[in-house]
């Protein structure tokens, strides 16, 4: 139970962090850090599939009605609750029995970073070529994604590292 | 006899015709339940994209937008705290705005004056009809200027009587146009979002062009439809060409920044830095523009006939 409390807890900080301060944030004019994701990338790594697909739905839907985006957040995030079952397995192998929640502790460092790292960019480049629905200013696009995606990381990794064990 | 043959062999060839049906069934419902993750994930990804696609539609907008009861609450929240770290800025503006309207007025009386004396039993005073505005306060309780297509979200709505397709100016120059109304909230197309062209003109020599953001910076927008033959100047004046029935002539739109035209090019590319600064934005006004449907009515009726 403590653990659908503690999601829940997550759920609503995270929002209410991206909607009402990082929304505002804006580094060198336009890189945007989208940290909420970090709800679908903390969930247990045996959570069911389709619940955590419907999580990730709600949560992108909560996140668009605040910025006015209207199912981009949404796309993202569904796209990566998908994925990240595949990435979980690419970087660790985990043992009969465990359901771990992922963060330093669990994972490792270095399978941590990487898994963080390619989630925040496959959803980073999902949402901004979703906002930009053109490929005419592509590497404007793409220095948007790779510096917002860098920032996002950092403070991704920023916070686990605060959390102890 | 043959009779009963036939009806065995019916009834055989029924069953194994059934037989069939349900190992069909029974794999089909097997690959349905081994595949439903992919498929709720295809589910919410259509759902999503066809929202994203049918951003357009008014109730959609209305109902999961920042002019959602709730969601426009906790914004003005949020807002009354920041607000208060802005007062200073709007205290100065609001004095500078006072003192342009004192001398406003006193320019106006004077000419009042003189024209009493001279016309007093001819001439019947009356104001333009392109002219009459009623202006409604309101304030910016979200806005945004790091996305491609931003959105403003203002404190009055269809209650206070904002119409979908009225103008919002502020004491720095044009806003945008309202895109969605709900009973206490509205939202604003800004200058800074590519779905809306704003028709500006030159206060120096009349020539008019469409003002289209490029959707990189909140600071700059380019202009469009400008021929190599009008003459320009780095720091001319832009202002509202009054041909959009939500805007009146004459409000500042920006200053020219930077021009380029090509050996080959017909059109000039203009830089226009904006006169109004987004990121700091508090208090806006919307134009009621109160000749508006019979204005729009009556080119209606003319393009009819």
């Amino acid at each position: 139970m403590p653990i659908v409390l503690q999601n829940i807890f997550r759920f609503i900080l995270l929002v209410l962090a991206q909607v009402l301060v990082l929304n505002n944030v804006q580094f060198l004019g336009f890189i945007n850090p989208y940290i909420y994701i970090l709800f679908i990338l903390s969930l247990p790594v045996l959570t069911p599939r389709w619940l955590s697909l419907i999580l990730a739905f709600a949560l992108g839907i909560t996140v668009d009605a605040f910025s006015n985006t209207m199912g981009m957040h949404a796309f993202a995030a569904v796209l990566i609750a998908f994925l990240r079952n595949g990435t979980v397995k690419l970087f660790i192998a985990l043992d009969e029995g465990n359901n771990p929640t992922p963060s330093f502790y669990t994972f490792g460092v270095s399978a941590y970073v990487k898994y963080i790292v390619v989630l925040v960019f496959i959803h980073h480049a999902t949402l901004f070529f979703l906002e930009a629905f053109t490929l005419t200013n592509f590497w404007f696009t793409l220095s948007k994604i790779i510096l917002s995606s860098v920032v996002t990381i950092l403070l991704i990794l920023g916070i686990q590292s605060l959390k102890t064990k | 006899m043959f009779f009963r043959v036939f009806t065995e062999n019916f009834c055989s060839e029924k069953h194994s015709f059934l037989r069939a049906v349900s190992f069909i069934m029974k794999n089909l419902i097997n690959f349905l339940i081994q595949y439903s993750v992919v498929f709720l994930f295809l589910f919410l990804e259509v759902i999503s994209f066809t929202m994203i696609v049918k951003n357009q539609e008014y109730q959609k907008s209305v109902f999961l937008s920042s002019s959602n009861s709730m969601v426009s609450g906790m914004y003005e929240w949020s807002n009354s705290v920041v607000e208060f770290f802005k007062l200073r800025v709007a205290n100065d503006n609001l004095s500078e705005e006072n003192t342009s309207l004192k001398n406003q007025i006193i320019n106006l009386q004077n000419k009042l004056s003189t024209l009493q004396k001279e016309t007093h039993d001819s001439v019947h005073f009356k104001i333009p009809p392109e002219m009459e505005y009623q202006f409604i306060a309101a304030k910016v309780i979200n806005c945004t200027t790091n996305k491609l297509q931003n959105y403003i979200t203002l404190n009055k709505g269809a209650d206070d009587g904002i119409k979908i397709d009225m103008g919002v100016i502020s004491d720095e120059g044009v806003v945008g146009i309202v895109k969605t109304v709900s009973a206490c909230f509205a939202v604003v197309i800004p200058v800074l979002n590519p779905k809306l062209e704003v028709s500006c003109k030159f206060k120096r020599n009349n020539y008019t062009g469409g003002l289209l953001w490029n959707g990189i910076d909140y600071r700059y927008a380019n202009m469009t439809d400008i021929a190599r033959h009008v003459e320009l100047a780095l720091g001319d004046t832009l202002i509202t060409s009054g041909l959009t029935p939500a805007f009146p002539e004459g409000i500042p739109v920006g200053n020219i920044e930077d021009f380029k035209i090509k050996e080959s090019d017909a059109y000039y590319k203009i830089k226009v830095k904006l006169a109004v600064n987004f990121r700091t934005l508090s208090h806006v006004k919307v134009i009621n523009y109160l000749n508006y449907k019979e204005q729009k009515d009556l080119e209606k009726s003319s393009e009819e006939q």
